[in-house]
Parts: C-alpha cells; sequence; structure tokens
C-alpha cells in the first residue's frame, strides 16, 4: 500500500500537471444513451493520475439531482430516451448539457433508424459539444474548463 | 427428436460447445465449436413461424433464442416461457422470473448507473441482503447494428462489427474480417496473421490492467485503481503512437493489413509497464484489506459455467481449459498454452488472478512477436468457402463469434455474439446468493461491456 502511494506521488511529480489558475467546480452526471464503450472508458481515465480532472474541481457524481452538467454519451437510442430524459429533469436549474463524442454529435452514427431516436442535439438543448471517437481525456479536461468559463 | 435437434444433440454429446444461435431468413442456424476450435453450423428451417428449441440441450442458448424471437418473430416451441430480451416490455411479470415467499422484495437498479458505467437494468430480488435471483435486461444500448450492416458490401461492413464496441474493436474486427476472407477466398499471409495478433494482445493488454483496476476499485482501494488506471493509459498511449488510435480503431481490415510500425519503442514500453504492473500486482497481493474482500463470492462452478457456456478469463477461472487462441490457426498463436489456474474456484479473487496470469502471457507473446517492423500485407488468394463465413476469436472477455452470410460480395447477414454477451447469463447466476453489496465487485470482476452486448 505504501509502495503504492509512493509510486503514485512519484507519478504525480514526474507528471507535473499545471494547477488551475481559478476556482470553479462542476458536479458531472454522465449518461450513456448508447455508445459503444469508447466515450465511457476516456471518460474514467480523465479522473486518473494522468490528467486528474478532479484538481479542476469537477467531479463525476451519483445523481443528477445535485448536478451542473448532464455529459451524454452515444447516439440516443430508443430505449434510452425516456432515461435519458428523466435524468435530466431531475437536475436542478441552472443546468448544462454536453454532447459528448461524435455519436452523440450524430456525426458518422451507425445503426437502425427505428432503433435511434437521433443525436443529444434533437432531445435536449445542447451547451457544449466535443468531437472525437472517443474524444481524448485531454480534449475532456479543456472541454470542461470551457465551460466551466 | 428432429433431425437438427439430434444433430446438435450429437455434437454437444461429444464434446462441442454451443457458440451461438441467430436467425436468418427463413432458418435458424447454431453455431457449436468443436474440442479442436473447428466450427460447425447446423440449421433448421422456419415453419409456421417456429422452431424447435435446444435451451433444454444447453442453456447457454437461453439469450440467443430470446433475442431471435424478439427481433425476428422466431418461436422457439419448447423454450418456456420464452421471455423478452430486447424488447423492453413494461410488464414486470413478462420479463421477471416470479419469485414469491415472505420477506422477498425487489430492488431495481440502473439503467442509468452511479459512476461512468454503460446503460443497463439489473433487477434483484433480494431478502434482507441476500441476493436470492437477479434479472439482467440489457438491450438500452441496442442499435441495430447487425440488421443496419445488411445490404453494405463486405468492407463497409466492418464498420458496423467495429463500432459495436469500443473496448473489443479488434477482437470484434478480425473476427469479421476472418469471417469475410473465407466467403471471399482469401487467406492471411504470416504478416497479416502477426499484425493481428499484434493488435488483438495490445487490446487485451489495457483491457486486463484496466479491469485489475476496476476490482481494486470495487473494493474502494484507490491506490490500486488509479495504478492500475495509469499503466493501462500508458498502453493506451502505445496504442496511439503505434497506430495512431487510443483503442486501435482502424488498424484491421477486410483482405489483409495495412499497419506499419517500428517495434523498438513499443519493445522498450512495454517492458517498462511490465516491469511496474508486477511490482504493483505483488502490493495488491500483499494488501490484506484487499485481498480478504475476493475469495468466495461470486462463485460460478466449472459444472455451471459449462452449463451456461462461460467463455474467456471467468471460464478459465472456474477450470475450464478454453482459449479460441489455442486453436486459432489464422493468428500468431503458435505454442500458445491456456492458462488455467491452481485455484480455479471460480470466485472474484479467482477472475482477478486469471487476468493478472494472463497479462503476463500477452507482455511475453508482445516479446516474441514484437521482433520485426510490422508492415502492411495483403492476403493469399485461395478457393472461397460458400456464402457463409464464421470465425471465433479470443476477446479480453471471451470468444466472439462472427457469422457472416454474404450474397454478391454483400452483407445478407451479420451475427457478432461476443464473449460479454456470451457471460452476461453468468453474471446473472454467480450474483444469486450472495449480499447486495457484493453485487459491484462481482460484476467488476466479469468486466463486461453492454455495447457489444447491445450492438
Amino acid at each position: 500500500m505504501l509502495t503504492l502511494l509512493k509510486d503514485l506521488r512519484r507519478l504525480r511529480r514526474s507528471l507535473a500537471l499545471p494547477a488551475p489558475d481559478r476556482p470553479r467546480s462542476l458536479a458531472v452526471r454522465h449518461v450513456d444513451a448508447g455508445s459503444c464503450n469508447g466515450c465511457e472508458h476516456e471518460l474514467t481515465f480523465a479522473s486518473g493520475p494522468h490528467y486528474d480532472l478532479q484538481r479542476f474541481g469537477f467531479s463525476i457524481v451519483a445523481s443528477p439531482r445535485h448536478a451542473d452538467v448532464l455529459l451524454v454519451t452515444g447516439v440516443v437510442t430508443t430505449r434510452m430516451h425516456a432515461p435519458l430524459l428523466a435524468a435530466y429533469n431531475a437536475m436542478p436549474e441552472p443546468r448544462r448539457v454536453v454532447a459528448f463524442g461524435d455519436c452523440a454529435l450524430g456525426c458518422g452514427v451507425l445503426g437502425l433508424t427505428s432503433e435511434l431516436v437521433g443525436p443529444v442535439e434533437d432531445v435536449l438543448p445542447v451547451d457544449l459539444r466535443v468531437p472525437g471517437c472517443p474524444p481524448t481525456p485531454a480534449a475532456i479536461a479543456a472541454a470542461l474548463v470551457e465551460l466551466a468559463g | 427428436m428432429s433431425e437438427y435437434r439430434s444433430r446438435v444433440a450429437v455434437a454437444l454429446g461429444s464434446g462441442a460447445r454451443f457458440a451461438g444461435l441467430h436467425a436468418s431468413g427463413g432458418v435458424v442456424r447454431t453455431a457449436l465449436v468443436e474440442p479442436g476450435g473447428r466450427l460447425q453450423i447446423e440449421h433448421t428451417a422456419v415453419e409456421d413461424g417456429r422452431v424447435e428449441s435446444i435451451v433444454d440441450l444447453t442453456a447457454a442458448a437461453n439469450w440467443d433464442e430470446r433475442e431471435a424471437a424478439d427481433l425476428y418473430g422466431v418461436r422457439f416451441d419448447g423454450h418456456e416461457p420464452l421471455r423478452p430480451l430486447a424488447v423492453h416490455d413494461l410488464d414486470l411479470r413478462s420479463w421477471t422470473v416470479p419469485v414469491r415467499g415472505g420477506d422477498a422484495y425487489q430492488i431495481a437498479v440502473g439503467p442509468i448507473h452511479a459512476g461512468v458505467i454503460e446503460s443497463g437494468h439489473f433487477r434483484f430480488h433480494v431478502v434482507g441482503d441476500r441476493i436470492l435471483h437477479l434479472d439482467a435486461r440489457l438491450f438500452y444500448k441496442h442499435r441495430g447494428l447487425e440488421r443496419a450492416a445488411e445490404g453494405h458490401t463486405l468492407e463497409a461492413g466492418l464498420a458496423y462489427v467495429a463500432r459495436a464496441c469500443g473496448a473489443c474493436a479488434v477482437t470484434n474486427a478480425v473476427a469479421y474480417a476472418q469471417a469475410c476472407e473465407q466467403v471471399l477466398g482469401r487467406r492471411p499471409t504470416a504478416e497479416v496473421a502477426r499484425a493481428r495478433t499484434i493488435l488483438l494482445e495490445l487490446e487485451r493488454l489495457w483491457s486486463h490492467l484496466n479491469d485489475i483496476a476496476a476490482v481494486c476499485a470495487g473494493v474502494g482501494l484507490a491506490a490500486g485503481a488509479m495504478e492500475f488506471t495509469a499503466l493501462a493509459e500508458r498502453a493506451r498511449r502505445l496504442n496511439a503512437r503505434l497506430t495512431g488510435h487510443r483503442f486501435l480503431f482502424g488498424s484491421v481490415a477486410v483482405g489483409g493489413s495495412s499497419v506499419a510500425f517500428e517495434v523498438d519503442e513499443a519493445r522498450d514500453e512495454l517492458a517498462s509497464i511490465r516491469a511496474e504492473s508486477e511490482r504493483a500486482w505483488r502490493e495488491l497481493l500483499f494488501n490484506a484489506s484487499f485481498s480478504d474482500r475476493l475469495p468466495d463470492i461470486g462463485v460460478v462452478l466449472r459444472e455451471d459455467a459449462i452449463a451456461l457456456g462461460a467463455v474467456g478469463p471467468a471460464a478459465r477461472a472456474s477450470g475450464l481449459a478454453e482459449d479460441a487462441r489455442a486453436t486459432a490457426g489464422l493468428l500468431a498463436y503458435d505454442g500458445f498454452e491456456t492458462i488455467v489456474p491452481r485455484r480455479a474456484a471460480g470466485d472474484v479473487q479467482a477472475r482477478l488472478e486469471q487476468r493478472a496470469l494472463e497479462v503476463q502471457q500477452t507482455f511475453d507473446l508482445l516479446a516474441s512477436l514484437l521482433d520485426a517492423p510490422v508492415t502492411p500485407s495483403e492476403c493469399e488468394r485461395t478457393e472461397p468457402a460458400g456464402p457463409i463465413g464464421a470465425a471465433r476469436i479470443e476477446s479480453p472477455r471471451g470468444a466472439t463469434l462472427c457469422i457472416v452470410e454474404s450474397a454478391n460480395g454483400h452483407v445478407d447477414r451479420l451475427r457478432l455474439r461476443t464473449g460479454s454477451y456470451a457471460n452476461w447469463p453468468v453474471v446473472a447466476h454467480a450474483a444469486a446468493g450472495n449480499l447486495l453489496p457484493d453485487f459491484p465487485l462481482i460484476n467488476k470482476s466479469f468486466e463486461l461491456c453492454y455495447a457489444c452486448a447491445d450492438r
């Protein structure tokens, strides 16, 4: 355990990630509306030692009830349409929506029209678009910093 | 017993295992894999919308028959009750197993989960904290990829299997490419086979490192989760340097291989990741609060793993010496030896240890495969095998079957049955009898994709 912690401290020192220049924080709720799992993997790694999203005050929160941002991955499938709206409607205002990844943006979507509702902007008002297949953890950090303004 | 059922029964009786079932234009096809790895495909005609079920012969066909019923309208005589799988009927009784008795109640989880997790719904039937039964309802992410691929050229169909899952993109693409090449009359050269095998093992490497991190996270050991996340991140960065993509997207092609890279940097980086991962693994072993959480939960007995059709590290952790790599003639796995752990207890600990063992095996394979620069190569011409091609490739989560039925160089029917699809019913089985708070850990010890089950 001590070795692991020592390793991580060393990694942290060698990466020397810059400290944020302003105190802001955002609570982010993620909803997978029909992704290929690529976006989820990159989103998870954005909280890892090489990117450390938390240093900007961003955290992935368990409930939409106390989230500032709804981050949606994937094209919206017919079966995820209602759960996505339920999550959005459970959020307090003001609330922002991030369409995350090419599928969420409606770019190069593959699938059967009858199984898909469409890109996120067909369902919810989108505040920020993060392109990429999938967006890299670095792009995720940059996008959220921009959103926090 | 009909001829179809008896052929399936004979094959199963002679040691073959169920590998997949799908409906296709008036017939139902069942794929069986013989002990030597050869695929045998049996079919039966759909008459008046009905065929005979084989679910009594092999429980592994359960989801396949339910999916064929939902998406292709085939009824399976003898499969009672035939519960909906892809159709999300609102009536709870239609898709859950009835649980009766004092103090039994249900807990609904999902489709949206608390962390960064794919969408899927779990309906737990519990008494107190004890799980009596779990009904998993997936297909929330069903995009109809198989049907959407129909009518496209065999080359264009590749995108649909690759998009099915980001975490198994290489496996799915290699399985599809091999199936198409049988139809087209192409045979991978040694260099194509080597390039694909390297890509498959690079995919397995980041995936297994990530899955060890996931078990640490499931226990709540943040230091272990972060250490292995950092190692998996290095593996993904290496992928990007070698192929231009962190998940190796676009690196597999039908009819050849176009990836090209030098291997010196990869060898050095892999040796460094290996040394650090071995050290971190030793630290995990000596962490009592971590290791105490792992044994005797989420147990899958060997006979249940066989009956349910378990595949991959999960099946091997239950003592099944099966790995599609051992019989992959068109890949560069010569001399491959399937790892079965000494302690094949089929619990969370065994599944975690299995991954740690397989990571070492992957490092060994990559070290020997990366002995010369990887260069582009075209497949050789050979005799086309007929309109149906089938291939079975070992993904990080288990054997993935891809069947391509073609007509005039186009996809007529595509079936992608991934390791995750095979193992989801096993997760539900493993959960029963355990405490509800242990489920996240049990689930993470399988670390299945929802995307490649839902497609």
